[in-house]
Order: C-alpha cells, then structure tokens, then sequence
C-alpha cells in the first residue's frame, strides 16, 4: 500500500474518496449484480439519517492512488465519511489519472443504505471523466471542465483575499488555497468554512517548499452549493481566503431611461456569454412586485434576439407605468436579476426648453437687425447731407465765374450750415 | 474670363470691422455643419433598441446627413449667388430646427432618415456654403486667419455638443433631446442675422452716379450677349470646370477625402483592438479633437505670413503629405504612447489640411466665383467623402488587421498631395508665363489709343487668377505705363 504521498495527517482520509468514486464506477454492476442492494430513493441529505442506516466497516484495504487530480467532493460525501463505518475487505483499486467529477447527491444515498461487503474484486480505474448516464442514473457526472482556482494567502497581511466564481451549469470546482506561514508549516491549522459553517473532512492538505497548500473540491449541482467558502490558515491569527461562488449577473440599465406620455419603450437586460433557462419580467411600484406578461396582452411584449438577452416593449406609456422593472434569469444553480428604472415625462417639459431658446433667438435676430438698420440710418442721413453738399459744391462751381463773390459766401455759408 | 455678367464690380474686402463679427457667424454655421452629424450618434443606441434595427442600418441617418450636406452645395451656391449669404443661413437654421423637430415625432427608420438626413442635411448645407463664401467677401489680406478661426469651430463644437448631447439624453430621453437641439440649431439664424451682405447701399449709389453713363453703354453690350449657358452660368457658374487650377484642385481633393476620415472614424476601435480600455481610447479622439481646435487659427496665422501666402498652394500640398506620412507611421504603433503621439501629430496635420482647404480654393477661383466654387467641390467630394469609410471598413474585415487600412489610407494620402504638389507646381508656372504674356500684349497695345474708359476690372484674356492680384497688376501696369 502506497499512501499518497505529500498527504499530512488523518485529516483527508482517502479511503472514503477511492471508495465512492470505486462504488460510483460500480454502481452499474452493483444494481444489477447486488440484489440486496436496498432500492435507492432520494434520502434527505443529512448526517443523522446517513448513520441510522449504515452500518459498513472498513476493515483492511488496499489503495494505491496515482496522480490523481481530485474534484471536489459534494459536502453530503463528508457526512457519510463520517458516519460510515465501511468493510472492504480484500479489494485493489488503482486509480490513475483519474479527475474525478463530481457524485451526485443520490450516489451517497446509496452508500449510506447499502449494506456492502466487498469481499474480493480488483478494480482498476484508468478512465478519465466519467460520462453521464443518459439513463437518469447519475454516476459521475461530467459538466464540462473541472474550474480550478487558487488563492495566494501571504502572513500577516490583513488585506482580505476574494475571489468570485461564476458559475451557470452544475460543474466541479476545487478550490486551492497557498499559504506561506513565516514558522513552521506543521503548526499551521487549515480549516475550510462555508459561509460560518465549519466544512470537515475531503480537504487535502500539502507542503512543498515552505508552501502550504490546501484544496476542496467542490460538486456544484443546484443553488444550495453555491455561497461563499474560506479557507482558513492558523489559530489566532487567522488568515483568511475567500471563493464566492455566484450565478452569472445581469446587466439592466444603470441611468433611467426617460420617455413621454403615450410613448412606447423597449427595455432590455442581457448578460455577457450566458444562457439562462429562462427570463421573467417584474414590475414594481414599491415593494410589490407583479409579473409582467402574465395575461398576455398588447401592452407588453417579451421577446429577445438572443439567448442571453431579453427585450420588454411597453407601448402606450401613462404615469403609472414609472418605476423600476426586473427581468430575472433562471439557471440551474440559481437566479440572478438585473434592474432597470422607467421615467415617464410630459411632453411639456422639453417643450419649455425649445420655447425659451426660440424666444432667445427671436430676440436676438431682432436685436441684430434692428442695431443694424439703425447704423445704416444714421450713415444714411449724413451720407445724404454730404450728397447735398457735394452737388451744391457743383452747382456753385459751375455758377463761379457768373456771381460775385458777396452774394456767394453768404451762399456758401448758407449752404454749409 | 468675365465675372457672371450683371453684378455690379467687386469692392475691396473690408478686411476688419464687422469682419470679425461675421467670421463668429461663420464659426457657429461652420461648427454647427460638421459637428452635427457626427455628436447625434450619441442616441443611436437607444433608437436603434426601440426601432428594431441594425446599428448600421442606424448609423446611416448620419451618413445621409452628411451626403445630404455636401450634395445640397450647388443649391445653396446658386441660391447665394441670388440672395447673398444673409437670407440663405436664416432659411437654413430654419430647415434644421424643421427637421429635428419632426424627427422626435418619428416612428421608424425612415422617417428618421427623412426628417434627420434630408430636410436636416439641407438645413446644414444651407449653412456651410454661405459662411465660407461671406469670409471671401469680408477678408482679402487676412482672409487664411478668417478661414482659420472660422473653420475651427468643427472641433469646437463637436467637443462641446458630444459631452451635452450625452446630457440631454440622460435629462429629456432621444425625444426631448431632439426637440431641445431643433431649438438649438434655430442659433444658425442668429449666426444669419449677423452676415451683413458687404455692399454699403450709399456707396454703390454714389459710385454709380458717376460712372452710370459709362456703364450703360457696356452693361447694355453685355447684356445682348448673354446666352443660355451664360444664362445657367449666373446662377452656378460652371465655367469652371474649365479652370485649371480648380480641376488640379478638385480632382486632389477628391483622391485624399477617400482616405482622410476614415482613420478618424476606426481610431478608438483601432485602439480597442489593440487592448487599450475604452475611456483612453475616447481619450484619443479628445486629444485629437483638442489639438485641432488650436492648429487651425495657428496655421491660418502661419498661411497668412508673406513668406507662404503666395504659395499657399503648396503648403496645403504639404500639410497634405504630413497627414499621409502620419497614417503611414501609425501603422508602426504599438502602444498606448505612440498611439496618443499619432493621435496629436494627427490633430495638426487634419487642422492645418482643414484651415486652408477653403482658403486654396478660394486662392485659386476668386472670391466671386468662390460660391459656385465651393456648391461644386462639395457635391463631387460628396462620393469619396462617404465612401471612404466603409471601403475601409470592408478592408479592415478582409485583412482582419487595422495595420493595414492605415497603410492604405495613407498612401492614398500621400498619393493625392504628390499630386496636388505637381499640379500646382505646374499652374505656378503656366500663371507665371501667362502674365508675362499679359503684360507684352499690354504694352503692344497701349500705343493704340484707347477707346472706351477703364473699368476697373480689365479683361486678362489668359489671367485664370482673378484675384486683387489682377487688380494691383493692372493698377502697378498703369503706373509704369504711364
């Protein structure tokens, strides 16, 4: 027997992990081949019941693992392992390079109700991820690839390290944390939380290089295994990683969109590269809110180009109408909701505008104007004069040398006043 | 060849005064044409959500817009040729607030493209034209420092409405927003309002007197020749597309405006390609933007110096191939750096091409046949002008590359500036020659005695350039005759 090597202490026990995905891998030839096997319902996923029922006990066993890159097991595999007490007897199993996905929720039911004995058998997986069974029958299931994270944790750093996971469709994600403690690397305790509770057991733990690493993995099928999980280095001073794990958000429109009485308005809420299994849309005025659509009529139209789009057309907008709408998505591993906030406005309102500037205009058109016909007045008039004077100038030139002079100054001065 | 026969001889440009109050007329037509189309892209998003359309489908209310405006200049050129500049804006700013008004009634695309693109277009078409052509009547000796700060209220305006469009949309929605700048374009009539036509009545008046005996006799002389062809030629003189540097002029341009906006347009979606976050890459554009804004007074300030003024011709051939080398070397780009040196580089050389773009037109035709002039050039740079970009855009989704429609775009560039440089060059001389004939023949005929009295403008049978340059040739002829 080879233990895995790196492995630290009891605390990850390998022997319940090889035993289900061992058990999982048979489950096929269990159903069939076992007819004691007890008919498998879906049993609530609590501790309490798991022990009620089984009554395993591992005795000696033969495991060897093999570069095997663990996923996350469901936190209901932790309750079993703990209540278990399974017999194997006399069996090999040799897993090599094997990712595990994750067991569904029923497998453990299983192995809770079962009362096995697995006397002789020698069971070798090689195989990689193990295809779902069309059959409804969940092995293993495979949801596309395994999303792996990690966190780098540094001593005594007080900054709080997040990191937010997105996930739309049930898959497997393990979560690494590193940790360099600045004394000694076996003194450090590693604990995993979701939320404040205390997760126990299915985490390993390794050091290399001064480094303390530490995984969880993690099945997500449905919305109760989503949430936020820590991990946590030391007693007193506890350092502190965090995974959020969240369903994709949706985009609404952050500013209002403004629209008149008697209008018509498309609202729209997308998200980048998901595909929800469905879109509902609610209004509110307050804290009630009321699906929209519901009696279909004319008012309201839902449609959407794409998948990860959804448009709601108001046509026939009244003051009631204002407020602010949700559009929900539903995925598999839960709902998220985006918001966008409706004004209506009458029609008045940028008609005073458009009326102050086009008496702002009026005015000074006419202001211009009329400062303009007012110069030309006033060069007219003396323009004029000096016309006058200019042909009387002629005149008197022309009549020179008939006057004498006498009568002609007083001419000239009459004229030129 | 003669002025449009039937208008009274040309006056001295004023060259200050009121001058200065038109060209801020002309700063806000000006900046109300080019600006225009391209703030209003701002709503397009939430029509294009509410119409059901493409985003191209949307976005060609603002290519209509401006076909619209470059294809409307020979309507607008003949009008001004009637009525002067004065009346022609204030039924402009009249169209616009017309056209935006009825747009924020619309309920689909075409409505849009009716309203927005074509009574709108019009609008502005009715703006641009008589600006440029009042400048020429207005200014002769610092005629490139009124083109300059004239033509720099495009970036003014396009700086200042692109931010307030934003607002209003946030405020009043795409409807009141539309509404409100149908209000704001009726400013062109104040703009209008303020293009004193030049003539000073009391003057003409007194001037005829004196010379109204000669002037009958040749006006009714003229008068008896008009044909049909002179007939049409009053209204839009197309007589000129005789001339020869208006057709150097004309055909350069034609070449460079296919490959002069369309690093503009693709210069934040270059950006963006190169992994450069959206807010710098609109920082780009503002750089440019705010570059342009003082290039162009400064290099109409600079065209007017003695030393470029009597080549104007070839400093906007060179500003020209400053504006190619540019796009040629942003090709080399790599970063956010050199990006926002091209981006500068860019600003000067697309101010210096744009402040004296009207000013070597009007250099090369006259200020009188400026207004057919510029109804002409626009409706033919109507075609490269908007299909510049989509050809472009096509390049750029065959190459995958941005690379390399800045490289076409540039030789193009340079290609038209070789061009305009040669056949330029060319005209120089040709002029050059044909006034040394002039004055030959002058002086052969000044020993035949003269029949009629001088009017002022006398006919130079080969003389393409009508400027004062006639004038003070003839002017300095008649001393030295004398």
């Amino acid at each position: 027997m080879r233990a895995l090597q790196g492995l630290r202490g009891p605390r990850a026990p390998s022997l319940p992990l090889l035993l289900l995905c061992f058990l999982a891998a048979l489950r096929r030839s269990l159903e069939h081949g076992l007819s004691t096997a007890a008919p498998f319902k879906s049993l609530p996923v609590q501790e309490e019941m798991m022990t009620k029922y089984s009554n395993l006990s591992l005795e000696s066993h033969n495991i060897s693992v093999t570069a095997a890159p663990f996923t996350s097991l469901p936190v209901q595999e932790e309750m079993m392992t703990k209540s278990s007490n399974l017999s194997l007897e006399s069996h090999s199993i040799s897993m090599t390079a094997a990712p595990f996905t994750s067991l569904p929720v029923q497998e453990e039911m299983m192995t809770k109700s079962s009362n096995l004995s697995l006397e002789s058998h020698s069971i070798s997986m090689t195989a990689m991820p193990i295809k779902e069974n069309n059959k409804g029958n969940q092995i293993c299931v495979d949801r596309g690839i395994m999303l792996q994270r990690n966190v780098t944790l540094v001593e005594h750093s007080n900054m709080p390290v997040e990191k937010n996971i997105t996930l739309e469709r049930p898959s497997n994600v393990e979560l690494i944390c590193q940790f360099t403690p600045s004394g000694d690397l076996n003194s450090v305790n590693v604990t995993w939380k979701k939320g404040d509770k205390l997760l126990e057991g299915n985490y390993l733990v390794n050091a290399t290089g001064g480094i303390l690493y530490t995984q969880h993995r993690v099945a997500v099928i449905n919305s109760k295994q989503m949430g936020s999980y820590s991990c946590f280095f030391g007693e007193k001073k506890q350092q502190r990683g965090t995974f959020n794990l969240k369903v994709p958000e949706i985009n609404g429109q952050n500013k209002p969109l403004i629209t008149y009485l008697g209008d018509s308005v498309v609202l729209m809420c997308k998200c980048q590269d998901c595909l929800p299994l469905n879109w509902t849309w609610y209004g509110g005025n307050g804290s009630v809110q009321v699906p929209i659509g519901v009696p279909v009529n004319d008012k309201y139209v839902i449609s959407g180009k794409h998948a990860n789009e959804t448009r709601l057309k108001i046509t026939q907008l009244s003051e009631d109408d204002q407020g602010t709408y949700l559009c929900h998505a539903i995925f598999e591993l839960g709902e998220s909701e985006g918001h966008v906030k409706l004004v209506v406005l009458s029609y008045l309102v940028p008609l005073k505008v458009f009326c102050a500037i086009a008496a702002e205009v009026v005015l000074l058109v006419a202001a211009i104007l009329l400062f303009e016909m007012y110069t030309q007045k006033k060069k007219k008039p003396s323009d004029d004069g000096k016309e006058f004077e200019q042909g009387e100038q002629l005149k008197l030139d022309d009549s020179n040398g008939i006057e004498n002079s006498g009568p002609r100054h007083r001419k000239n001065e009459s004229v030129g006043q | 060849m003669p002025p449009p026969g039937g208008t009274p001889p040309p006056h001295p440009p004023p060259d200050g005064g009121w001058g200065w109050v038109v060209v801020g007329a002309a700063f806000i037509s000006i900046g109300f044409s080019y600006a225009f189309p391209k703030a209003v892209t701002v709503f397009f998003k939430e029509i294009q959500l509410l119409f059901n359309t493409t985003y191209s489908e949307i976005a060609w209310i603002s290519s209509t817009m401006l076909a619209v405006m470059y294809a409307g200049g020979p309507i607008s050129s003949v009008l001004v040729n009637k009525y002067g500049s004065r009346p022609v804006v204030m039924v402009g700013g009249l169209l616009c607030c017309l056209g935006m008004v009825s747009a924020s009634y619309s309920t689909n695309v075409v409505e849009l493209y009716f309203t927005m693109g074509l009574i709108c277009g019009l609008g502005l078409a009715f703006n641009l034209q008589p600006a440029l052509t009042i400048i020429g009547k207005y200014f002769y000796k610092k005629r490139p420092v009124a083109n300059g700060l004239a033509m720099a209220g495009s970036p003014v305006f396009l700086s200042t409405l692109a931010p307030f469009n934003q607002y209003l949309f946030n405020t009043y929605g795409w409807k009141g927003s539309f509404m409100i700048l149908g209000g704001l374009l009726l400013n062109c009539c104040v703009a209008g309002s303020l293009m004193r036509p030049v003539e000073p009545k009391a003057s003409t008046e007194s001037k005829n007197k004196v010379g109204v005996r000669e002037t009958d006799c040749s006006m009714k002389k003229r008068q008896k020749k008009l044909s049909v062809w002179e007939e049409i030629n009053k209204y839009l003189d197309f007589s000129l597309f005789k001339h020869r540097g208006f057709l150097i002029y004309l055909s350069g341009n034609v070449i460079m405006f296919l490959g002069f906006f369309a690093p503009v347009i693709f210069l934040a979606p270059y950006a963006k390609d190169k992994g450069i976050d959206e807010y710098s890459a609109a920082f780009l554009l503002s750089v440019m933007a705010f570059v342009d804004m003082f290039a162009r007074p400064t290099v109409g300030l600079i065209a007017n110096s003695k030393l470029i003024r009597p080549r104007i011709q070839y400093f906007f051939s060179f500003a020209v191939m400053f504006t190619g080398i540019c796009h040629l070397l942003c090709a080399l780009a790599e970063d956010y750096t050199s990006l926002v040196v091209y981006a500068v580089f860019f600003g000067l050389g697309f101010g210096s091409v744009s402040s004296v773009l009207f000013e070597t037109l009007m250099d090369l035709v006259g200020a009188q046949r400026f207004s057919s002039a510029v109804g002409l050039v626009t409706v033919v740079e109507c075609c490269p002008v908007l299909l510049g970009p989509p050809l472009a855009g096509k390049l750029v989704d065959e190459t995958g590359q941005y690379k390399y429609m800045y490289l076409a775009c540039g030789a193009i560039v340079v290609l038209a500036s070789v061009w305009l440089l040669i056949g330029n060059a060319a005209n120089y001389r040709l002029l050059a020659r044909e006034k040394k004939k002039s004055i030959h023949t002058k002086e052969s005929q000044e020993t035949e005695p003269l029949k009629t009295s001088q009017s002022p403008s006398v006919n130079i049978k080969s003389g393409k350039n009508e400027e004062w340059k006639g004038a003070e040739v003839n002017s300095s002829e008649r001393e030295t005759n004398i």
